[in-house]
């Protein structure tokens, strides 16, 4: 056989190799520049702060029974009659950085009378009428002591500084916990009766069909079904329960086919030899199937946590984008923005890029952690037959 | 001689869905005897064994017509399947012991039959254990998981684990076929053991166990009994031309 345009085919084959190097270089790099824009736009804003501290500033009038003590002088910043430790803080204002066990700061009352508990990092914005900025501790300290020897109470304003992602990642977790609490136990159920009891037939494929397109109807649709049947219909308001009932439908698909894959994959021989020593359906699901499918579901709700913390769409207008702890299961104190929410309405409304790239940032060391963390388990447990 | 029958088997057709897989078998099974199944793979042998114990009911599209009496009660009428399953214990092909201890393998069966206290779990397990012959290498490890010893241990847990039940009959389906030639002179040996309480009925592919252990063979061929009688004579002087034919290797 005589071998033609050889030269042809090299150029040919070797043209092709080059598209297929370009094609995958632009993928990862896309990937790469992306998570390098998120993190180098985010990282700076992160730090303990961030993460600990609520979202929006508080402020708070206190009165401050001061305790009149010997100890007048002010050493290492330290106001005994107040029990803690002050500093100016960059606008110029004092902020406590240490709190005495017995400090007076701590059983403080609002104006309605309410135990209010100062801590650490709060603000005293004013000592009675008098703006604190750039005032000089020794002048605060001098102030507080002649209170304090005349048995005063003092009106103090306090500002409990914000910045802080807290609310949200509490309310992630309230949203995930409520989600899967609901969506796991009727998954994971409807996946054992698919499997396990319904009769091969039109209607299995129907409920299958079913689950499938469910699975691949777009996230806003359920939040749009959300609003207005849990949030209005059923006044719940924008709230965290029906948040994560409207999650709850969207996860229900993913841990059905998950759970019926993992049903699956266990040995027929199990379940003959438990029937076979006399166990009944339900005996035999409860203490053979479902045990030994337990990796498989832990995977499904693994990614079901992965799907809630990436969720926007059906949460924003089923939970809202409040940045609170929620109080309660709905109502008006109930509605809860998670860090995603949070995320968009960043953008969307306030346009602060930084914060909403420290979120970004979060976002995605969690759903790092939880893949990894999937394919631990599935590695660790997968049951070798 | 009536007494001694455990089974009678009347006219007995089994179809899966179009298909008829057991044709008009009848058949009396003796108590405190080994009865065999012999014959080519698809014969219908595990089929009729799985009757036995209704397993072919969880099968799709089976239906059964004709009778089989255990002790003159009729198994498809008249007796809860539990109830049957845990009176006719099953070995199956491979050996399938649960992916849990061997002590909670064999007191499985015990458990979901609502037996909880330690103390009696405990003696159960262990004469069960014992009539499987297998008590002795495995009782320092009762906690280890079931599936961490041989075979042919597996395959006496899982004996082990059918006697726990107290059955009356064990049906055995091919217990050996996937077993080295030691383990399975092991749980042959046992199963002559065993007979001397319970009613054995066992499907084989190999006719020298079949010759070796049973008291009574039957050779099925296409869904039907061929030939059925003492073992010595079904070997050593077939009536039918196809049975010898089997058995002196000319097919199957």
């Amino acid at each position: 056989m005589k071998i033609e345009n050889n030269q042809s085919r090299i150029i040919k084959d070797t043209i092709g190799k080059i598209l297929l190097y370009l094609a995958s270089a632009l993928s990862v790099m896309t990937l790469v520049v992306i998570i390098g824009f998120v993190f180098v736009k985010g990282l700076p804003g992160i730090n303990i702060d961030f993460l600990t501290r609520q979202w929006q500033a508080k402020t708070t009038f206190i009165n401050v029974e001061l305790k009149n003590t010997e100890d007048t002088n002010l050493s290492d910043s330290y106001i005994a009659s107040l029990g803690a430790h002050v500093e100016q803080n960059e606008d110029g204002y004092i902020a406590v950085t240490k709190l005495e066990k017995d400090s007076v700061l701590k059983d403080s009352k609002n104006l309605k009378g309410a135990a209010y508990e100062v801590k650490v990092d709060d603000v005293i914005t004013k000592v009675l009428a008098t703006d604190t900025k750039n005032i000089t501790l020794e002048e605060l300290n001098k102030q507080f002591n002649d209170a304090a020897m005349n048995g005063e109470t003092l009106k103090l304003k306090v500002t409990r500084p914000g910045g802080g992602i807290k609310p949200m990642v509490v309310s992630t977790l309230y949203i995930i916990l409520l989600s899967l609490a609901i969506a796991a136990p009727i998954g994971i159920l409807s996946a054992l009766f698919l499997t396990e009891y319904a009769k091969r037939g039109k209607i299995l494929v129907v409920i299958q069909f079913a689950i499938q397109m469910l699975a691949g109807i777009p996230s806003i649709i359920y939040g749009l079904f959300g609003m207005l049947v849990f949030v209005q219909m059923l006044k719940m308001q924008y709230s965290i329960l029906a948040g994560a009932l409207t999650l709850s439908i969207l996860l229900l698909p993913t841990i059905i086919s998950t759970t019926s894959e993992a049903l699956k994959a266990i040995p027929k021989g199990y379940r003959e030899s438990s029937l076979g020593l006399g166990a009944t359906k339900l005996q035999t699901n409860f203490k053979i199937v479902l045990p030994n499918a337990l990796p498989g579901i832990l995977v499904a709700i693994i990614l079901s946590i992965g799907r809630i913390v990436g969720e926007s769409a059906a949460l924003i207008w089923t939970a809202g984008t409040i940045a609170q702890i929620p109080s309660s299961l709905t109502g008006n104190t109930a509605s809860a923005a998670t860090l995603t929410t949070k995320l968009y309405q960043l953008l969307k409304e306030e346009g602060d890029v930084a914060s909403a790239c420290s979120i970004a940032v979060v976002i995605i060391v969690l759903i790092w952690v939880l893949n990894l963390l999937s394919k631990w388990i599935t590695r660790r447990f997968t049951v070798k037959n | 001689m009536e007494n001694n029958v455990k089974f009678q088997v009347r006219d007995l057709d089994l179809y899966y869905g179009d298909f008829q897989a057991l044709k008009k078998i009848n058949m009396d099974i003796m108590k405190n005897q080994i009865t065999a199944f012999i014959g080519p793979s698809g014969c219908g042998k595990s089929t009729f064994l799985k009757t036995i114990n209704r397993m072919n009911d969880l099968i799709e599209g089976v239906r059964i017509d004709g009778t089989i009496h255990m002790d003159g009660v009729n198994i498809y009428k008249d007796i809860d399947v539990i109830n049957l399953r845990s009176r006719v214990g099953m070995v199956f092909q491979q050996p399938n012991p649960f992916p849990m201890s061997i002590y909670d393998n064999v007191a499985y069966g015990p458990r979901i039959h609502g037996i909880k206290k330690k103390s009696q779990l405990d003696e159960i397990v262990e004469k069960s254990l014992r009539q499987a012959a297998i008590w002795e290498e495995v009782k320092d490890k009762l906690k280890k998981n079931a599936q961490a010893v041989s075979g042919g241990q597996q395959q006496r847990i899982c004996i082990a684990r059918t006697l726990a039940v107290g059955p009356e009959v064990i049906l055995m389906d091919e217990p050996t076929s996937a077993l080295d030639p030691i383990s399975t002179l092991k749980i042959e040996d046992l199963a002559e053991e065993l007979k001397d309480k319970y009613t054995i009925i066992i499907v084989t592919h190999n006719m020298q166990q079949a010759s070796r252990i049973s008291d009574k063979t039957a050779f099925f061929l296409h869904g039907e009994v061929v030939e059925y009688g003492e073992t010595s004579q079904i070997f050593n002087n077939p009536k039918e031309q196809k049975t010898e034919d089997y058995i002196t290797g000319r097919f199957g």
